[in-house]
């Protein structure tokens, strides 16, 4: 009885903090991957569909924007909030030899990847040695 | 070897940490870095972060779980109360190298209470885009009747 009371002040309950700012900018978890072929980047973005995702490249700078919207009707009685709206933004200095005309991104289960292809020039090559 | 790859992940962490360092001077207050709020949740709760919400029918609970497909969660209801449970292993393409990782893998195992009774057979569980909701449809018992008056 004691849970439920509490659960109907308004409070959180146990184990549960309360809740963060709405609309925040939230600084994504991502994981930053390279092979011979191109850089990888993996943010986590959970909540926002693949539509909501605006990936930027300009003046050197790519920026990942996700945002995070309840739907327009609202949401039921929150009895308790730990997450909210937010809009999950970070930015990454492109290196140089980054083909950016053809970075590409897809979103699956709440995870972003974004791939950054390397320039022809940029990528390993293998110099055939002849004998003479 | 190209030398400007060899440094590649000093570039990100530095333009990295300079926005973390522009959130924490400019708008400590209007632009929480994970940063801060990870340490902020770690030290007062538990993973996944939950959202939980009550329509007239039912207790509905929400979960960030990015990176899990619907076989990686398992959800139960026992002794009156939710309990989540599910693994990310490490998704790290293979063959690649490593600049950063804050994605690590994890597991986790999260029992909340329920606020009142709820019809364990009727329960359902739905993922998408990363989020798990969990819909506990109120017990018959507790659902608002009406009461017929009768005259008498």
């Amino acid at each position: 009885m004691s849970q439920i009371s509490s659960y109907r002040n308004g409070d959180a309950p146990r184990g549960v903090a309360p809740r963060s700012q709405p609309h925040a900018k939230v600084s994504p978890a991502v994981d930053v991957f390279e092979n011979a072929e191109e850089v990888r980047i993996v943010a986590d973005v959970p909540g926002v569909a693949a539509g909501a995702i605006d990936i930027r490249v300009e003046n050197g700078t790519l920026t990942i924007e996700a945002k995070r919207v309840e739907p327009a009707d609202g949401v039921p009685r929150a009895l308790a909030r730990e997450y909210d709206e937010a809009d999950f933004v970070r930015s990454f200095r492109i290196p140089a030899g980054i083909d950016t005309a053809n970075v590409v991104g897809e979103a699956k289960n709440g995870t972003l990847v974004v791939k950054l292809p390397k320039a022809a020039e940029a990528k390993p090559r293998k110099i055939a040695v002849r004998s003479s | 070897m190209l030398t400007g790859w060899r440094d590649f992940d000093q570039t990100f962490r530095a333009f990295d940490l300079m926005q973390h360092e522009l959130d924490r001077v400019f708008g400590p207050w209007a632009l929480p870095s994970l940063f801060v709020e990870r340490a902020r949740r770690s030290a007062r709760t538990s993973w996944p972060s939950i959202n939980a919400f009550e329509t007239k029918e039912a207790f509905v609970y929400t979960a960030e779980v990015p990176g899990l497909g619907e076989g990686d969660v398992s959800v139960l209801v026992e002794d009156e109360s939710l309990v989540l449970r599910g693994e990310r292993k490490s998704d790290a393409p293979p063959g690649y190298e490593t600049h950063m990782r804050e994605r690590a893998p994890y597991a986790f195992s999260r029992k909340l209470p329920l606020p009142g009774r709820v019809d364990a057979e009727g329960v359902t569980a739905t993922m998408k885009d990363g989020i798990l909701t969990v819909t506990l449809p109120k017990s018959k018992e507790t659902l608002p009747r009406q009461i017929a008056v009768k005259a008498v």
